[in-house]
């Protein structure tokens, strides 16, 4: 039988519960509420692991990516290629390290692209209501009415496949989700009480969104912030594996899986690593900002703390 | 009720022929065209290129053609493929059911198990249960589908043999049933993994907030069961947000997830969508978009409508 | 011009390629069997199977089997008659040039009782027709040559002289099934308005061994033994049917499995998978397609102006540098599995195929000497650098193709050693082969480096021609109508080449072919990779297929069988 918790009527309990003292902010109850997730923790660590991996590991590596020895293609797993080596004779586990790189700097930089997108369009649309809210909200319908995967295609195969235009492009067909939520939270934040005191006090609109509204929303766009890298990850890995995103030889994991589909039959080591380094940061994210949303957002179930 | 129904369905024609011009704009725009094919053809030469130019219509002024486009297409005439000739509303409808028979599967196989799973893992929070699933959960979001496509078939395909490498059915075998569902089984259960990983994790969370709900204490004081307070009262107020989810994600039982379709050679609406793009086969692409932004701009208002008419406090508002 | 000492040389050329899948012979010590069904795996589907429409090789391929032309091409890169009873020549006076030679005739007698699969009499009225569908038709692939012939007298049902207008020096390679140009039934086409919208298109049936009698989308093309072919007790088959799989993987697994007997066009990566089952051969033919890397003279702009060299590959000894620094051999033994030949000109094989044309093998030593002697200075970073342009190229190919991703990545590798950076960026093939109008940089003269595969025709002239002439370079002046993406311009070869085009001698021809292709590869306009192979695979059980580079394994479909296995 479950024991169903009430979320904690006043700050004071929650606080208490805690064990914190009655005057800590309420960002020092999230970390506390985040450290006590144990998998978000877990994937914090296992997160700042990968990245130092990825920005020290080529260093370290005695081999280079884009080095090609034709006699040494396809070889198994070995001690002198810990995960094998790819259809050039190139070290998998470096150019993995090296793909790190790549695919996290593209996840990040798409995630803020979409973010601040989102965040303007939604913010816009949710303070000023009426005439350019419907205006908005039908360009996030239409933007919406669009398959994204078919415009990613048209578009990529129209712009190319360097770096700047794979993180436009990313951003750019992800922003209208958080623009939702940014909308429906100012929406329901500008009827506050503390709103309308600005607005008596003369602060200009600009100044209430961005000092007032803004810093009120920021845990649902932290989280969807987290999210959204996951999200730009596996995007790049799939416009890569359709030969759209990064190029060759510059080595991202969703380039490296690209030819797995041939190669797998006698090499299956180059479709499984790739992938594997995919899945490890993308779970690692999805439980951190799973995390997140429990110890930012004051509404969520408050879980029974277990110690 | 149907007023705001109809004011909606009112502003979905000019959202529709807004897409369609930006679509066109859009595929015409990327270099190329589909005179590749005849190209590298041996033997053409640039005389040749010009009549099948204009035999095309190609050398005509944008608008024009979209104007051209436009009216045949609202009569009925989706103009020929480039590529095959043969008229695209007959490729379309050959290829259509195929997707609809995968992706319908993974449909009803992903909301089968995902409800189940989402109530469960809500109820048994905490559980060993609950921590198994959402592990399962967790990988499912996080895999990138292709991947998971692609090891389903090393292992299961390559390596244990249990399954085919591909296909919808055994290629000059007659129609079998069992057949078909061994085919259908590997990209059924890629996609569901992924599908009931998102819909069990929703639904989870939206059973949490009901559960934990003031109403669900006031009815359990009164003596109602576990069971039917669970179900009666919890489930169906948390459904909501999911039957959105689920009517927003109908279009995908048509226009058919691409990659999947691509690794697995099914004969799909996605994979003819790759197929044309790739060959800027225009008309084509122009059917294909048409359809597939029309069911999402429907199935929008259907989830709008759905949620609305559902929630009663939105119905007798 | 007479077919017996071009074979002899052309057995010689056979004899010295040697072991690297350019063999003529097919299999040994299996008997024909009549009777039976054979499988070919198929993983792509013929759009269309008329041939006039048809741009994909596996259309070929299929709906050869069933249409024929008056002449082929048989290995050794000879015309043989087919439904004709010989090659006309103007040794056998079916060729005559006019008295001021400014047109010719060509005439074709056909073989006695020929019947089409219906039982109907083929006549030379079916000659005529064929030609009047091709120029009536705006949806044609090709017009090359049939634009210029003027009319077609039947004097009697087996006699067609065909009237050009002009010196049409391919005039052998009209009508014939290597080309994809076969003879098409005038009883069943004539009453069609428009040919695209019958059956013919979907299940044609003609002269040959077999008629397509079902084609199931997505699932399987069928294909009987025509009961009227002219040769009698062939074919020994009783029916072919090719099976659309969903992949090559599909395909070899199915092959391997033993449910289909043959497996059209594997891709190299896919041998060492294969090559230690005993019970499938692979045969990997040498094709005409000749892969290369395509250097732009001119500036690349959108569009480029050819009188504008490439900052970079303006220069011939950075052009010649490329060339020694790409290692062709070791590409061709170890990412193409040796089943493929290094190129040495346009023209691989056939008559026209140069012997002594040779580009210069791979040695970066000379490569970093000819570029010192030219005046470009390696910098810091280790590119060269010289009157302060950079050594910077982008090379470009069709995504997906593993085999060319690879060879580009090897390619940044070696050129890098040389001093040269070198940066991929792919398009697919529809962008690369685009139209001038649709902007296309490989017509516009947006590019550095392209690579990609292209294959002459059995008669070179137009190849040659379209691709290096001066007068077809793409240009804003001519609507970007031409091939010559290199903006080479030279009066020389445009000389040479006006004169082969000009002349019927096959020998005099072909010397003009080899100076031609000695000045392009003196002016290193190209790096010619490698002669492409088509590599198809068979179970052991199945006999009769001959290899043939200027065609498809189904070349030769009546000698096919399957014995008992």
């Amino acid at each position: 039988m479950a024991t169903w918790t009430r979320a904690s009527a006043t700050p004071e309990a929650a606080l208490a519960e805690l064990g914190l003292p009655e005057h800590a902010s309420h960002w020092r109850l999230a970390l506390e509420r985040f450290w006590a997730h144990r998998l978000a923790v877990a994937s914090l660590v296992i997160l700042l692991v990968l990245v130092v991996l990825v920005l020290l590991g080529p260093v370290l590596s005695p081999y280079s990516p884009e080095h090609t020895n034709l006699d040494v293609r396809y070889e198994a797993p070995s001690r002198a290629h810990p995960m094998g080596t790819d259809s050039l004779g190139r070290d998998l586990l470096t150019r993995i390290m090296f793909g790190g790189r790549v695919s996290l700097t593209i996840g990040v930089l798409a995630m803020t692209v979409a973010i601040t997108l989102g965040v303007v369009i939604g913010g816009l649309a949710g303070f000023y209501g009426g005439v350019p809210d419907a205006v908005l909200m039908r360009f996030v319908d239409m933007m919406l009415s669009f398959p994204r995967l078919f415009l990613l295609i048209l578009f990529s195969v129209f712009f190319g496949g360097h770096f700047l235009t794979v993180i436009l492009l990313l951003g750019a067909l992800s922003w209208m989700g958080v623009s939702r939520i940014i909308r429906a939270s100012f929406l329901s934040l500008k009827e506050r009480q503390f709103v309308e005191a600005a607005r008596a006090l003369a602060v200009s609109n600009r100044a209430i969104m961005l000092r007032h509204l803004l810093p009120n929303a920021l845990a649902p766009i932290i989280v969807a912030a987290t999210l959204g890298i996951a999200t730009a990850i596996i995007a790049e890995s799939t416009l890569s594996f359709l030969g759209l995103g990064i190029q060759p030889p510059t080595p991202s994991w969703g380039n490296m899986l690209k030819d797995a589909q041939t190669d797998m039959v006698t090499a299956p080591w180059t479709a499984v690593f790739p992938g594997l380094a995919i899945f490890v940061t993308v779970v690692a994210i999805n439980f951190i900002g799973d995390g997140l949303r429990d110890a930012l957002d004051p509404q969520h179930v408050n879980r029974s703390v277990r110690r | 009720m149907s007023r705001y129904a109809s004011r909606r369905l009112l502003q979905a024609l000019p959202l529709l022929l807004g897409i369609s011009v930006a679509s066109f704009l859009i595929i015409n725009a990327v270099p190329g065209g589909p005179l590749s094919a005849y190209e590298n053809a041996p033997g053409v030469t640039p005389l040749d290129l010009q009549r099948l130019e204009h035999q095309l219509g190609l050398d005509q002024p944008l608008y024009i053609r979209y104007v051209s486009w436009l009216t045949h297409f609202l009569s009925g005439d989706w103009g020929y493929s480039y590529a095959t000739q043969q008229p695209v509303l007959a490729m379309i409808r050959e290829r259509l059911p195929n997707t609809l028979y995968l992706m319908g599967t993974v449909y009803i196989v992903t909301l089968l198990l995902a409800i189940p799973l989402g109530v469960v893992t809500a109820i048994r929070q905490y559980s060993w249960l609950d921590h198994f699933f959402t592990g399962l959960s967790f990988a499912g979001l996080s895999m990138p589908t292709f991947w998971l496509g692609l090891l389903m078939i090393i292992v299961l395909g390559l390596t244990l043999r249990l399954f085919p490498l591909g296909g919808i059915g055994t290629p000059g075998a007659d129609f079998n049933v069992f057949d078909r569902l061994w085919h259908l089984a590997l990209p059924v259960a890629t996609l569901s993994f992924v599908g009931i990983a998102h819909y069990s994790r929703y639904l989870r969370a939206s059973m949490l907030e009901t559960l934990h709900q003031d109403y669900m204490r006031t009815a359990r004081a009164k003596g109602l069961s576990h069971r039917s307070a669970v179900f009666h009262h919890a489930l169906k107020n948390a459904a909501l947000p999911l039957v959105t989810i689920a009517a927003l994600d109908l279009p995908e039982l048509f226009v058919g997830a691409l990659v999947t379709e691509q690794i697995f050679g099914w004969p799909g609406m996605g994979r003819l969508f790759w197929d044309s793009a790739t060959r800027s086969d225009y008309p084509v692409l122009m059917g294909i978009l048409a359809v597939s932004s029309t069911l999402i701009v429907l199935a929008n208002l259907a989830a709008d409508l759905t949620y609305g008419y559902l929630d009663p406090r939105i119905r007798y508002a | 011009m007479s077919k017996v000492p071009n074979l002899a040389i052309a057995m010689v050329a056979m004899l010295a390629l040697g072991a690297c899948g350019g063999g003529a012979a097919g299999p040994t010590a299996l008997t024909p069997v009549k009777g039976g069904t054979m499988t070919v795996a198929v993983w792509q589907e013929p759009n269309t199977l008329y041939p006039y429409y048809a741009t994909q090789t596996v259309s070929t391929l299929v709906y050869e089997i069933a249409l024929e032309g008056l002449v082929r091409v048989t290995p050794d890169g000879a015309y043989q008659p087919v439904l004709a009873k010989e090659v006309p020549t103007a040794a056998n006076g079916g060729l005559k040039l006019s008295p001021g030679g400014q047109s010719m005739d060509v005439t074709y007698h056909l073989k006695p009782g020929l019947k089409w699969a219906d039982g109907q009499p083929v006549t030379s009225d079916d000659i005529r027709f064929t030609w009047q569908a091709i120029m009536k038709d705006p949806k044609v692939t090709t017009r090359g040559g049939y634009d210029q012939i003027t009319s077609i007298d039947t004097p009697d049902p087996v006699t067609a002289v065909v009237h050009y207008g002009s010196i049409y020096a391919a005039y052998a390679s009209r009508f014939s099934s290597s080309a994809g140009q076969p003879i098409l039934p005038k009883h069943v086409l004539e009453k069609e308005a428009d040919i695209s919208k019958s059956d013919f298109v979907r299940t044609p049936s003609g002269t040959g061994p077999f008629k397509i009698t079902e084609f199931k989308s997505a699932d399987h093309i069928t294909a009987e033994r025509n009961p009227n072919y002219r040769e009698a007790g062939k074919p020994y088959l009783d029916r072919i049917i090719f099976r659309s799989v969903p992949s090559r993987e599909v395909a070899l697994a199915q092959l391997k499995a033993g449910e289909v007997d043959a497996m059209w066009n594997l891709l190299e990566a896919q041998l060492p998978d294969i090559q230690k089952q005993t019970d499938i051969k692979v045969r990997a033919v040498t094709s005409p397609s000749v892969e290369r890397l395509e250097f732009n003279l001119a500036k690349p702009a959108n569009p480029a102006d050819p009188n504008v060299p490439h900052p970079v590959l303006g220069d011939v000894n950075m052009r010649h540098a490329l060339v020694l620094a790409t290692p062709k051999a070791e590409l061709v033994s170890k990412l193409l599995f040796g089943k493929a030949t290094v190129a040495q000109s346009t023209l691989s094989i056939g008559w026209a195929a140069p012997k002594d044309v040779h580009q210069d093998d791979y040695n970066p030593t000379k490569a970093k000497q000819v570029l010192d002697q030219a005046g470009w200075v390696a910098g810091s970073d280790g590119i060269r650098v010289k009157n302060g342009v950079r050594a910077s190229l982008k090379i470009t190919t069709t995504t997906g193709d593993q085999i060319r991703e690879e060879i580009e990545q090897v390619l940044v590798d070696r050129w890098r050693q040389i001093g040269v950076a070198l940066e991929v960026s792919n398009i697919p093939s529809s962008v690369l082969f685009g139209s001038w109008s649709a902007n296309a940089p490989r017509k516009k003269g947006n590019f550095d480096i392209n690579m990609y595969a292209s294959s002459p025709d059995i008669d070179p002239q137009e190849t040659v021609a379209q691709r290096f002439a001066c007068a077809n370079i793409p240009r804003p002046e001519n609507n970007g109508a031409g091939f010559n993406y290199y903006r080479y311009c030279d009066s020389q070869t445009d000389q040479l080449i006006q004169q082969a085009g000009s002349i019927v001698d096959q020998d005099k021809r072909k010397q003009l072919y080899s100076s031609i292709l000695k000045r392009l590869n003196d002016a290193q306009i190209s790096v010619w990779l490698y002669n492409r192979s088509s590599i198809d695979a068979y179970r052991s059980n199945v006999g009769g297929y001959k290899d043939n580079g200027w065609d498809n394994l189904t070349w030769n479909t009546e000698d096919w069988f399957v014995s008992k296995k």
